[in-house]
């Protein structure tokens, strides 16, 4: 054991020791993303299974149908009449029928005010009462008059009335089912279930007048295609990448395909074969709109207050009819029914492959973690060998002598306030692009960018500037490892922190910033400037840019979506942005123009 | 910064600074400080503010405080209060007294850090005591420190205890043992767990006694001390009793802490330990963790006889870490003392993996406590595993001090080992 202790102390003051990190740290960057390629293979990923009893799916029958598609019919004959009529218009003609069910009606205004536009409207909701239950737990089924694509919930709308007046026919139920009718798919239920949970703003978002017990889960529909359907699209992600219990999802799964004979798509995967490509491709889409962390329907803003919740949606040319669909609720409904807990049993953090296949998160998260953990191992290195004393100096030789009386490895006094300063300068700048890109009015997001585009590339040669000039005495090499540790350190910390949270944020921003690991002080111009050029490349505002031109959409549009989620949804994708990767960007760019050429260096020192 | 010149304007810049920095988020962030005070990392059963108010209504009521079980702490925080406008309508009267109790605190600190008792006491003095920062320096860190301005924001009560244990001490560097042994019963009557810093803060008093009227014998010495303490502390109890007309508040405030009867969780070990034990074993264990947490006192003040300031230091990091209710303003407060150790800060190995470890802590215990509590897709052990990580790294901290103040010592005893490696076994 002393002998191995004494090994162990040699080893660690090899300098070969030092030069090990970067390779260690790359290979921690591709192990994470290979890991992430191998996840969709059978061996990694696992079938899914129902995990809580009580749900029991598909078990019962369901007698939606008959007499209640000529009341559809009727529905959507007045629906129909209202289309293109206003927010008031359209609830005062609702409500009536509603309350002709029998059940109590109430409404609730919001206004939201993001990127210089107003986002206003009127919910309605009715409650109907569970005949067996006491008013302690509810389920709600919600229908906005427009999806996000902003067409109009044609079907989904007279649907939803349609079941709720053939559900309470029923005397079966023992929570109370809520009908949430909203003019919008992302303010309205964001409003109405921040109400429903006392944590709005009461000067934006007025409280509701009725309540029910605790929401146990949430079924949203948005039926706008008309004609008969072939399969149904489920779509689960939440705010800030945070989804529904498994469980939910396999039941509808259950229901729709093992009861009804309806396929189930996820991630617009329209076409799955099943293969390893498809696979893939459903999870990376997952991924994505998990790390964007916007709100992708109606359900979305259930989901951050622990109700699960999914939004169903038609699509295709098939034979089945409406009434099909209002089975699959109907089935969904009977199965949330018989909960007698809140769902838990199953996983929260999950990346679906196919509705049948996932992996879980302790197969998944150590690729985002191995991708955190490579600024971790860089941070520290660095750390270590600016504890060295300078290239230049010989180290101290006496390996004649015996282990117990080597000098202890003297590690040079670190002068901290100057890289601790440049580090905290920047991460406190960072609050200018967040402040400005959330409260500028949309037409002025598009001068904004392109100014801030400018003074970003700008900014990493000013600070280098300011730091050869302005201290007394010139910013060591040390000073620059310090300065690039401190900052991988806190990127590091950040990024495993929010691989908790969001896991695929975690990934991408990881995956991006993974560069910043190997930048180093560039000695001569030429080098220098090969290097910023590269990482100006992977700077947020030109991936943001080369982002948007990919899928064809405007930079304006994406930062007004970035706002309007801010503002409505609370995503927080901007504060990732903004101050964990922007500013471990800066200081990657200036530790890169740090370098000066080594007659620089002596001439200053003789 | 290790010369730098303190000039009354240098004070006033600092103080000053300190106050507007909390005045301004108190101002613009008006529901920060709420936020926070319902944190529990901040917010312990034993010193929260939102406790303090419940117990504050009961009392303008002519309730009993202690009715309902849920004010744990000392009773003449109570007539403090209520001599303050009411926090609805006028808070900034709190936050004032919240901002001066900082600034005290830092004052004191400033003189203990001026008297250079760290780097020579009387029976030790360091070969590196040349290397130190200035009074200003180390009030600066401590004004600056998030965690003490997280405190202060979350308006916790243990910021009255911190300031009266930086009084004790900063009174018995400068020779007051009187005054130094009434500021350790106000602590000790506020929070209870103080007194153990009594034998330490006995011996800085009597090493760093003025030789004019200096007591000899040093039984003698203790025992007026305990008197004194003793003395105190039946004062302030019998007012208590006034205040409130009963006795109940000693069960109540001294009672809680010692048997754990509130397991909201915190940032430190117990919380986790007593949920999960059965009811048999309960009395047995608070005892085991009693004893663990006391028998440091003992054994510190013995092995660091020569710097009882040390032992004062690291017997607060171990109260950050070990006590029953500890919250960041522990660790706060422990922080403080340790840049008072700029000289041995070379000897230390850990630094960086401790501050790493407990920057590592800091971010992750609030994104687990979200996944327990709001979120519901992680439970109990994801919270408890980080107050686990919370306090590795203080102790790693805690561990480095203590290495390096004997390595100092042990280099002035054998010189010939100086700088040489040593093997900890």
């Amino acid at each position: 054991m002393p002998r191995l202790l004494a090994s162990a102390l040699q080893l660690r003051r090899d300098p070969r020791i030092l030069k090990l990190p970067p390779y260690v740290s790359l290979l921690c960057i591709l192990v994470g993303v290979a890991w992430l390629f191998l996840l969709p293979l059978d061996r990694y990923s696992r079938k899914t299974y129902i995990s809580e009893n009580a749900l029991l799916p598909g078990q019962v029958h369901t007698y939606f149908g008959g007499s209640d598609q000529n009341v559809f019919r009727a529905y959507k004959h007045e629906v129909n009449e209202l289309v293109g009529k206003s927010n008031i218009e359209i609830n005062d003609k609702l409500e009536p029928i509603v309350k002709g069910l029998g059940l109590k009606t109430a409404r609730q205004n919001f206004t939201y005010h993001a990127a210089g536009h107003t986002f206003a409207g009127e919910n309605l909701y009715a409650i109907l009462q569970a005949p067996r239950g006491d008013a302690t737990e509810a389920i709600v089924l919600v229908a906005a008059w427009e999806n996000v694509r902003h067409e109009i919930n044609k079907n989904g709308i007279p649907l939803a009335l349609t079941l709720l007046r053939y559900f309470k026919r029923w005397s079966l139920w023992s929570k109370d089912i809520i009908l949430v009718l909203t003019p919008d798919s992302i303010a309205g239920p964001q409003a109405w279930v921040d109400a429903y949970h006392d944590a709005h703003d009461p000067s934006h978002v007025s409280s509701l007048p009725l309540k029910s017990g605790l929401l146990q889960g949430a079924i949203a529909l948005d039926y706008a295609q008309e004609g008969r359907f072939e399969s149904v699209h489920v779509v689960y992600d939440g705010v800030n990448g945070q989804l529904p219990n498994l469980d939910l999802i396999n039941s509808i799964v259950n229901i729709a395909g093992g009861q009804m004979g309806i396929n189930i798509a996820l991630q617009e995967m329209w076409r799955h074969k099943g293969g390893y490509p498809d696979r893939l491709r459903t999870m990376l889409r997952g991924m994505l709109k998990q790390g964007l962390g916007l709100a992708s329907g109606a359900h979305s803003s259930f989901i951050p207050y622990h109700v699960d919740a999914v939004t169903l949606q038609p699509f295709g040319e098939g034979w089945q009819d409406e009434m099909a669909m209002g089975r699959v609720v109907e089935g969904s409904f009977r199965s949330l029914n018989n909960l007698l807990e809140h769902l838990h049993q199953s996983f929260f953090f999950y990346l679906l492959m196919r509705t049948e296949r996932f992996v879980s998160i302790g197969t998944y998260l150590p690729s985002a973690m191995l991708v955190a953990a490579n600024f971790t191992i860089m941070a520290i290195a660095l750390w270590v060998k600016s504890g060295q004393p300078p290239a230049g100096a010989t180290p101290p030789k006496n390996k004649t002598e015996t282990p117990d009386t080597t000098t202890a490895p003297t590690a040079a006094e670190r002068d901290l306030f100057l890289p601790l300063g440049v580090v905290t300068l920047i991460q406190s700048l960072s609050v200018i692009p967040l402040y400005l890109f959330n409260h500028a009015p949309e037409s002025a997001l598009t001068p904004l960018f392109a100014t801030f585009a400018v003074l970003n590339t700008l900014l990493p040669p000013a600070l280098s500037h300011l730091l050869t000039t302005l201290p007394a005495t010139p910013t060591t090499p040390h000073q620059y490892n310090l300065i690039k540790s401190f900052s991988l350190l806190l990127l590091g910390m950040f990024l495993s922190t929010l691989a908790t949270l969001n896991f695929s944020l975690a990934m991408i921003t990881g995956l991006l910033a993974a560069p910043l690991s190997f930048v180093r002080p560039c000695r001569s111009a030429a080098a220098k400037a090969a290097a910023s050029a590269l990482l100006t490349a992977v700077s947020p505002a030109v991936v943001l840019l080369a982002a948007a031109l990919y899928w064809g959409v405007d930079v304006t549009t994406v930062l007004r979506e970035a706002s309007v989620a801010w503002h409505v949804c609370g995503t927080y994708s901007p504060v990732v942005v903004w101050c964990v990767w922007w500013p471990a960007w800066v200081a990657g760019s200036v530790v890169v123009l740090g370098g000066r050429r080594e007659e620089a260096v002596k001439e200053k020192t003789t | 910064m290790d010369g730098a010149k303190v000039t009354p304007g240098r004070t006033a810049c600092l103080y000053i600074g300190a106050a507007v920095l909390r005045l301004v988020i108190f101002t613009l962030l008006p529901g920060l400080p709420d936020l926070l005070t319902g944190r529990v990392e901040i917010s312990t059963p034993v010193t929260s503010f939102k406790r303090l108010q419940e117990g504050l209504f009961l009392y303008n009521h002519n309730v009993s405080p202690y009715d309902g079980g849920v004010y744990h702490q000392a009773p003449l925080l109570l007539p403090l209060f209520s001599l303050l406008p009411s926090i609805t309508r006028l808070p900034i009267f709190t936050y004032l007294l919240y901002i001066a109790v900082d600034l005290l605190s830092a004052s004191a600190l400033w003189r203990i850090a001026d008297s250079g008792e760290a780097g020579s006491s009387a029976l030790f003095t360091s070969p590196r005591r040349e290397k130190r920062w200035s009074g200003l320096v180390i009030a600066a860190v401590f004004l600056f420190n998030p965690f003490t301005v997280a405190t202060c924001l979350g308006r916790s009560t243990s910021v009255f205890t911190t300031c009266a244990i930086l009084h004790a001490v900063a009174k018995a560097v400068s020779g007051a043992p009187f005054g130094a042994m009434v500021a350790i019963s106000f602590a000790s009557y506020l929070s209870m767990y103080p007194l153990l810093l009594l034998p330490p803060l006995v011996l800085l008093s009597y090493d760093r006694q003025h030789s004019g009227r200096a007591i000899k014998s040093a039984p003698k010495f203790a025992a007026i001390c305990a008197s004194t303490v003793a003395g105190v502390l039946a004062a302030l109890f019998q007012l208590s009793y006034l205040v409130t007309g009963s006795w109940e508040f000693l069960p109540s405030t001294y009672g809680v802490q010692l048997t754990l009867s509130d397991l909201t969780p915190n940032v430190g070990l117990w919380w986790y330990f007593f949920i999960e034990m059965f009811d048999s074993f309960r009395s047995f264990f608070l005892a085991v963790f009693w004893l663990h947490l006391s028998s440091y006192v003992g054994g510190l003040t013995v092995r660091i006889r020569r710097q009882p300031l040390v032992a004062l230091t690291l017997i607060l990091g171990i109260f950050a870490i070990f006590k029953p209710y500890p919250s960041i303003s522990d660790a706060a407060l422990f922080q403080a003392m340790v840049p008072l150790y700029r000289h041995v800060f070379p000897l230390m190995r850990y630094t960086f993996v401790s501050t790493a470890v407990i920057m590592y802590a800091t971010c992750l215990g609030p994104a687990f406590y979200y996944l327990w509590i709001y979120a519901g897709s992680g439970n109990a052990n994801f919270f408890y595993a980080i107050t686990l990580v919370w306090n590795l790294g203080q102790s790693l901290l805690v561990c480095d001090l203590l290495f390096a103040v004997l390595r100092d010592e042990w280099e002035v005893e054998r010189p010939e080992m100086v700088g040489k490696e040593i093997r900890q076994i």
